[in-house]
């Protein structure tokens, strides 16, 4: 436990000294500026402001922003010969992995959290209905724990950043769009898989309206925990190699 | 308090280690010498636990490295080839981050006293990416220091630095071996013979020579040049002739206004050919061992375990 502590710290605060993250929080703020304000001023005077409405966009920005977030956390590792110093020091494969994961989550949480001011904003125009905002704000956290999962996979996959970025964006923009996917596929039990898998539905059609549903969340939770898996296979598989 | 018993290493269908056997008391300095290639990153990568060997044992401190992993790493300090550092962290804060990772109490004091040993302690709030190769290998130490270990592996720590660095690494090394029993790997001869204690040769996944660096010398000055430069000589074929007669002379090599002379092995041919020459009424201008590049001496060494196999 203090070994995973000891690195989620470190990869939070090196969000705090690298450029890429300061980029990608400006990028969202501003994003979710011209969102929040396109919405209110089409609702102005005819319908009552939806709280979740740019959660929903926030999520569909995550496919592009996170892998930004996540390809350093392993790939650099790998490049600079650091992960053979960790592989070394009395700590589990895991851990570090564990490690890395929570604090990306951790920078992400602090980057939705920049929306708040947006809720803040409503709250002061009308009242707003809270259970909604909540429900949206827990299934955003989740998605992010998930998306970032699949940003380390990559990460880890990969010596070089970019690649990894790529692919993390090619596979979240796949699984987020895992509907349409399903719906070009001919064999209906495979198609019905595919579109159970989707990102977005797991999302929009119940966090979003203000619904936490166990099977969603226990959907984002459970793609967060084999993709953790599968990279702490990885990179005890460089033991191997 | 390192032991390594028929140790092989497999990558696809390269053979990196063919079953080496080898150990370091307590408080020794191993110079582990090789060319590019030999096993020796292999080797190390195997002792620090960084992956397991495909057939034999290691033992760090009686631990096996394979079964004990973690035991054996709390105990090893490990300095890789490539020098493992974060560029955007200071030196001090890598320092104390490996320090915490390894459980060191008081990691920042902790961190500040190895920065000291290892002369860091000025540039403690630098940014890594700032600071100069030298420097970083510094850093790298200060790292395999921190916990105080009683094992630690240095994969080539002076490559890439420039010579003054190089001795200051190698003063370093020599003091930290009072305390710590430590292996070392080098491509250069001359850095083993002056740090270690003892010296293992290893070349292509085997081990081809262990013994103290003077023995090792001896052994090999046997089988080496001399550099023989002759004054007042009609002609370099006469002297060339002179020199092929000397008894125990196998081979006279003309080089640029001198001769390259080899001996047979175990003969001392210099006094001979020093007298051969004067005899001749000719001068000696000089008469040294030419020093043996490493890529020679691993030829004589596997001539050798060839001719006595």
């Amino acid at each position: 436990m203090r070994h995973i502590w000891i690195i989620f710290r470190r990869e939070l605060a090196q969000y705090f000294s690298s450029p890429i993250a300061y980029f990608v929080a400006f990028a969202v703020i501003l994003l979710m500026g011209f969102t929040f304000n396109d919405d209110l001023a089409a609702r102005n005077g005819r319908a009552p402001v939806d709280p979740a409405l740019p959660l929903i966009y926030l999520a569909q920005f995550s496919v592009f922003f996170v892998p930004l977030l996540t390809m350093r956390l392993l790939a650099e590792e790998n490049r600079e010969g650091t992960l053979e110093l960790l592989m070394t020091l009395p700590l589990q494969d895991y851990q570090i992995v564990i490690g890395k994961f929570l604090g990306a989550w951790a920078y992400y949480t602090l980057l939705i959290s920049l929306t708040l001011v947006h809720q803040a904003l409503l709250l002061w125009l009308n009242p707003a209905d809270f259970g909604v905002a909540f429900a949206a704000y827990i299934g955003l956290w989740l998605f992010g724990g998930a998306s970032i999962a699949v940003g380390l996979f990559f990460s880890a996959l990969n010596e070089n950043q970019i690649v990894a970025a790529f692919l993390g964006m090619a596979a979240l923009l796949i699984l987020w769009q895992a509907d349409l996917v399903g719906n070009v596929l001919n064999n209906r039990a495979l198609a019905e898989f595919v579109r159970s898998l989707s990102f977005q539905s797991n999302y929009s059609y119940s966090f979003a309206i203000g619904i936490v549903r166990l099977d969603h969340t226990v959907f984002f939770l459970g793609v967060t925990g084999i993709l953790l898996l599968a990279t702490a296979q990885i990179v005890q598989s460089r033991r191997w190699r | 308090m390192i032991k390594v018993e028929s140790l092989t290493k497999r990558y696809g269908r390269f053979m990196a280690l063919r079953g080496i056997s080898f150990q370091a008391e307590s408080g020794e300095i191993l110079g582990f010498l090789g060319p590019n290639g030999a096993g020796k990153t292999t080797t190390m990568r195997i002792l620090t636990g960084y992956m397991p060997p495909t057939s034999g044992r290691a033992f760090v401190a009686d631990y096996d490295v394979f079964m004990d992993s973690l035991e054996v790493r709390k105990r090893v300090g490990y300095l890789p080839e490539t020098v493992p550092l974060y560029p955007d962290m200071s030196v001090h804060g890598y320092v104390k981050y490996i320090a915490e990772l390894r459980s060191v109490p008081q990691a920042a004091s902790r961190a500040d006293d190895v920065l000291r040993l290892v002369g860091m302690h000025t540039r403690r709030d630098s940014l890594i990416r700032n600071i100069s190769k030298g420097m970083r290998q510094r850093v790298g130490l200060a790292q395999a220091l921190v916990h105080d270990p009683q094992v630690l592996i240095l994969d080539e720590p002076t490559i890439g630095l420039d010579p003054r660095q190089t001795l200051e690494v190698r003063e370093l090394v020599r003091s930290l071996g009072k305390t710590h029993t430590i292996m070392f790997s080098t491509h250069i001869l001359s850095e083993a013979e002056q740090v270690c204690d003892r010296v293992v040769i290893i070349h292509r996944g085997e081990i081809v020579a262990m013994d103290k660096p003077e023995a090792l010398r001896d052994q090999l000055q046997q089988g080496a040049r001399l550099f023989v430069r002759v004054g007042k000589a009609p002609s370099a074929e006469a002297v060339r002739k002179a020199l092929l007669n000397i008894a125990g002379v196998a081979e006279v090599t003309p080089l640029q206004e001198a001769f390259s002379v080899a001996a047979r092995r175990g003969v001392d041919v210099r006094g001979r050919i020093a007298s051969a020459i004067s005899a001749a009424g000719w001068e000696l201008l000089e008469l040294r061992p030419l020093a043996m590049s490493l890529e020679e001496i691993f030829l004589e060494l596997t001539v050798q375990q060839d001719q006595s196999a």
